[in-house]
């Protein structure tokens, strides 16, 4: 099957703020592809080119094999958008929202609307200017999945979601790809992106360093690992094996930058007392370091 | 009631609208309730704006306070009239697109299969039904009230004004929906299209008098609404077709320019 998404060289500048520079990627029908990124590193700018709110000072994106300018329309028929911004219509009653969203768009099965509102445990009734921040998302969610699009575009979905609604979420991104459907999600959070998504694009300062499979990512990132021993160790004891690339002693403790296995670590810690252990999922910052090497600055 | 974006639009205003009519409809009861005590005096009234500079009585509409028609010209139609309509047709013009990008949600809106052509559209004919419908209030107020207080018009006079009124409010409105869709700005949309207003209208009212600026008479849109004085003499077609023209030609610019730009977050 064609690819759903395919950038090419995409390119949005705005004078002397930074967009996009010559993106080139594509995403697989029926895969869940994880845009990660620090905030205004540029994914809202690639997903506003794809739906053509703004459009690209060089390149192209096509979505569904159709041109985000020419085919704007199709696109947006096809597709279900949840944005960045979560502004809603905020006079209105979460029914009412939803039912003008389902009236612009059509062919919306109401009872499956409904029936979202349920699993999100959302109170439809009352007005979205009245609701919680978390109630506000639920709809924005929903408004997005409602009409069942082939392509999802999710603009840092679970940001401010409670833990309850976003289990919710991931059992909804589940379903969507067990139907084969596709979605693009855009995150800062490294360990949501890696427990959703099947590959990542890694976009930092508006150029995408980097396209990899979550599990080749998660290999070469960097993760912490922290080792409190029952007495002072030296680092010298740690700092030349395998995968090790920093240590770091404070006191009692060593602080290890390690990147891959960590079983060469663990065994030599074996040689000495150890009271406390603590590994750190990587964070976006490790991640970029990864890629970029130690002792780059400004990383993040 | 929300399935569209022109209807729902309007549902967003009706509180608004509900107060905006209060004010047509209780604007109109005091012009109707003091008709017989202008009627009465009406001689010394006339006199009085004979006294005063040209300027002012052509601000005034060429006031007569002897009949109905030169009354109401003179007070609802000459200024209290189209300053409230051109605040509400400006506001609702200013809101259509720049209100929608200000507040965050225009974003989602197009991302549903509607051309930016088709919202836009949408938006245009919201806040054309809302001024015509508080035109028509007026119309509607002062024939119900007016014979209340001994204030008898004729049907057709009284129609074409409240048409021009209608024309020219919307005229303004749609100047504010094609500066609020170039800039992204409601604050740009007001200023520019009040300040235009005021302008317009000033020159409307010094040019019959100032003789370097009677050349200029034709390019204030508040000539093509008043100097026919419609509520005595009826339709104007060229005064129509202008007024209308602007409307169009502003509507379509903002066509133009809201297809090419990018929309702000």
């Amino acid at each position: 099957m064609a690819d759903v998404i395919v950038a090419d060289g995409l390119t949005k500048s705005y004078g002397k703020r930074r967009g996009v520079i010559d993106l080139s990627f594509s995403v697989q029908p029926g895969e869940v592809f994880g845009y990660l990124g620090p905030n205004g590193a540029g994914k809202t700018t690639t997903i506003r080119t794809m739906l053509d709110f703004i459009r690209p000072t060089n390149g192209r994106v096509s979505v569904f094999g159709l041109d985000s300018r020419a085919d704007s329309i199709e696109i947006h028929r096809r597709s279900g958008y949840l944005p960045g911004e979560r502004a809603l219509y905020e006079r209105l009653t979460g029914v009412e929202f939803l039912a003008h969203f389902a009236a612009l768009r059509g062919d919306v099965d109401w009872r499956f609307v409904l029936g979202l509102g349920e699993r999100f445990d959302c109170d439809l009734n009352a007005r979205i200017r009245s609701l919680s921040h978390g109630n506000k998302q639920k709809i924005g969610l929903i408004q997005a999945f409602m009409h069942r699009p082939e392509l999802l575009i999710l603009d840092e979905p679970t940001q401010g979601l409670d833990p309850l609604v976003q289990q919710e979420f991931h059992q909804l991104v589940e379903e969507v790809r067990a139907e084969g459907r596709t979605i693009f999600l855009s995150s800062h959070v490294m360990p949501e992106v890696e427990r959703l998504c099947d590959r990542v694009g890694i976009i930092r300062e508006g150029r995408l360093i980097a396209v990899e499979d979550i599990g080749d990512l998660k290999a070469r990132a960097l993760r912490t690992l922290e080792i409190h021993f029952a007495q002072p160790v030296p680092p010298s004891a740690f700092s030349r094996l395998p995968g090790v690339r920093d240590v770091e002693q404070h006191g009692d403790t060593l602080r290890l930058t390690v990147a891959g296995r960590l079983d060469p670590i663990v065994k030599a810690a074996g040689q000495f007392e150890v009271v406390d252990l603590a590994s750190h999922e990587p964070s976006l910052e490790d991640v970029f370091l990864a890629f970029y090497g130690k002792g780059e600055k400004g990383a993040g | 009631m929300v399935r569209t974006v022109w209807t729902k639009t309007l549902r967003d205003q009706r509180r608004a609208l509900g107060w905006w009519s209060l004010g047509f409809v209780l604007t109109v009861f005091m012009y109707a309730a003091f008709w017989p005590n202008v009627h009465a005096n009406a001689a010394q009234f006339n006199q009085y704006i004979e006294r005063m500079p040209a300027a002012i009585k052509n601000m005034m509409g060429g006031a007569n306070f002897g009949t109905p028609e030169g009354y109401l010209q003179t007070e609802l139609f000459s200024f209290l009239g189209p300053v409230l309509l051109l605040v509400y047709a400006i506001g609702a013009g200013a809101r259509s697109i720049a209100g929608e990008e200000e507040a965050g949600t225009l974003d989602l809106l197009l991302s549903t299969p509607l051309a930016r052509l088709r919202v836009l559209l949408n938006k245009f004919g919201a806040m054309l039904s809302a001024t015509l419908y508080l035109a028509m209030l007026t119309w509607l107020a002062l024939m119900v009230l007016g014979p209340l207080y001994e204030l008898h018009l004729p049907l057709g006079g009284p129609v074409a004004a409240t048409l021009n009124l209608f024309l020219l409010a919307l005229a303004f409105g749609a100047v504010a929906l094609l500066v609020g869709t170039a800039t992204g700005s409601k604050g740009a949309a007001v200023g520019v299209s009040s300040g235009l207003a005021v302008v317009t209208f000033v020159l409307n009212t010094l040019a019959p008098s100032v003789d370097a600026l009677k050349p200029f008479r034709f390019l204030t849109p508040f000539h093509y609404y008043s100097a026919h004085q419609p509520i005595t003499n009826g339709f104007n077609g060229i005064d129509i077709l202008v007024l209308f023209g602007i409307s169009l030609i502003a509507l379509l610019l903002a066509l133009a320019t809201f297809e090419r730009r990018d929309l702000a977050t």
